[in-house]
């Protein structure tokens, strides 16, 4: 069976590179699973618990907010304005994903 | 003899500008180690969100978003200048100064008015100096600039970008390719670029949709460019500060060597003249 490759990186560090058995990631509108094969997809995340279970067995869990994730082929691009492995007393300025906003603007452009 | 204990000063007068320019040298070094790797650490991110942004642009979007909006005719441009606060890096801030009047002159003969935005003072007190209108300036972007500082640099123009009162935003800095390469260049931020209309992205899951996804990433996006821009701002900085400094102590070098050996020669006119003088003395006696 086909692995992902999964990089996630934060604007002043790679945080982690390898491959992947399966990604779990906080999208702006719940958490989102992937797996290898998973269709090209853009997503914008929210903040939250990102875990990534590795090809043979264990996990490996990281905290991250706000940012883009990008998936294609079976490569996953997570770029995160926060990440790290613990989640921060409080979050950073514009890492926080106003859902309300963007569903009254869904809203409006139909 | 005056001559020589003119030479001596002249000697540890250098020696002792020498000793500072090394010890220049080794701090620039030592800087622009930890500014490289930042330069190296920024690179990935910085990438890849805007090779995302640029394939989620597409030009009819332009008319929903004040961000994405591309006007036809400019008027208005902001220019923002980055520079160092300090000196003595070799002509580094002299590129910088001229790459922005060069784009302020361009942009006048086109007739379009600009706002000058300058980073470090020693674009300030270029400008300044000559009398040149500036907008706004900032001194207290230090050597490690942070996201907030650029956040907060680039926030008042993305604003007004936005709100219409400016219709492109110009960054003149120095382009980090290694130590010795950091030609300045003016990059326009403003309105974005790419999105050529083939946007390769037609199978894909976007969400939530392109524009909605686009206004959120550009504002981060403006700001990791700017923060790269600041970032590579440092290293070039310091890697011109770093030969500058390099050439410097070796000049020191060569003019101590020069100065050793008149102080030498001087010293050995000296000593013939007094054998000469005792020779003379003695020749006078018999």
């Amino acid at each position: 069976m086909s692995e992902l490759q999964v990089r996630i990186v934060s604007p002043d560090s790679v945080l982690y590179e390898g491959p992947a058995a399966s990604v779990v990631a906080p999208a702006w509108d719940g958490k989102v699973g992937i797996l290898p094969g998973h269709a090209p997809m853009i997503a914008l995340l929210g903040s939250g618990e990102l875990s990534i279970d590795h090809p043979e067995d264990g996990s490996e869990r990281f905290f991250v907010a706000g940012g883009v994730l990008k998936v294609e082929g079976d490569d996953l691009i997570i770029l995160t304005e926060f990440g790290g492995t613990e989640a921060p007393e409080e979050l950073p300025a514009g890492a926080e994903v106003d859902v309300g906003a963007i569903l009254e603007a869904l809203e409006g452009t139909g | 003899m005056a001559g020589s204990r003119d030479v001596k000063r002249r000697i540890k007068s250098v020696e002792n500008t020498r000793q500072i320019t090394r010890t220049m040298e080794l701090v620039a070094t030592s800087k622009l180690k930890k500014a490289t790797d930042r330069v190296r650490a920024a690179a990935p991110y910085s990438d890849a969100l805007a090779s995302i942004v640029g394939s989620l642009y597409a030009p009819e979007l332009s008319e929903k978003f004040p961000l994405l909006r591309r006007p036809e005719k400019v008027r208005r441009a902001a220019v923002l200048l980055l520079t160092a606060n300090r000196g003595l890096a070799g002509s580094f801030n002299a590129n910088l100064i001229k790459e922005a009047r060069l784009l302020l002159e361009r942009l006048a003969g086109e007739g379009i008015e600009t706002d000058l935005h300058i980073v470090g003072k020693k674009g300030v007190s270029y400008f300044r100096f000559r009398g040149y209108p500036i907008s706004s300036t900032r001194v207290d972007i230090g050597d490690n600039p942070s996201m907030e500082d650029a956040e907060s640099v680039i926030a008042g123009l993305r604003d007004e970008f936005a709100a219409g009162r400016t219709d492109a935003v110009y960054v003149v800095s120095s382009e980090f390719i290694s130590a010795m390469s950091t030609p300045p260049r003016a990059t326009k931020l403003l309105p974005i670029q790419g999105g050529s209309g083939s946007r390769g992205l037609d199978n894909f899951i976007l969400s939530p949709k392109a524009e909605i996804l686009l206004q959120r990433l550009l504002p981060a996006y403006l700001r990791n460019a700017t923060y790269r821009a600041l970032v590579e701002n440092v290293a070039a900085e310091q890697g011109a500060r770093r030969t500058a400094m390099k050439s410097a102590t070796d000049n020191a070098g060569d003019v101590l060597e020069y100065l050793t050996r008149s102080y030498n020669r001087a010293r050995q006119g000296q000593i013939t003249q007094e054998i000469a003088e005792i020779v003379g003395g003695a020749a006078a006696l018999e």
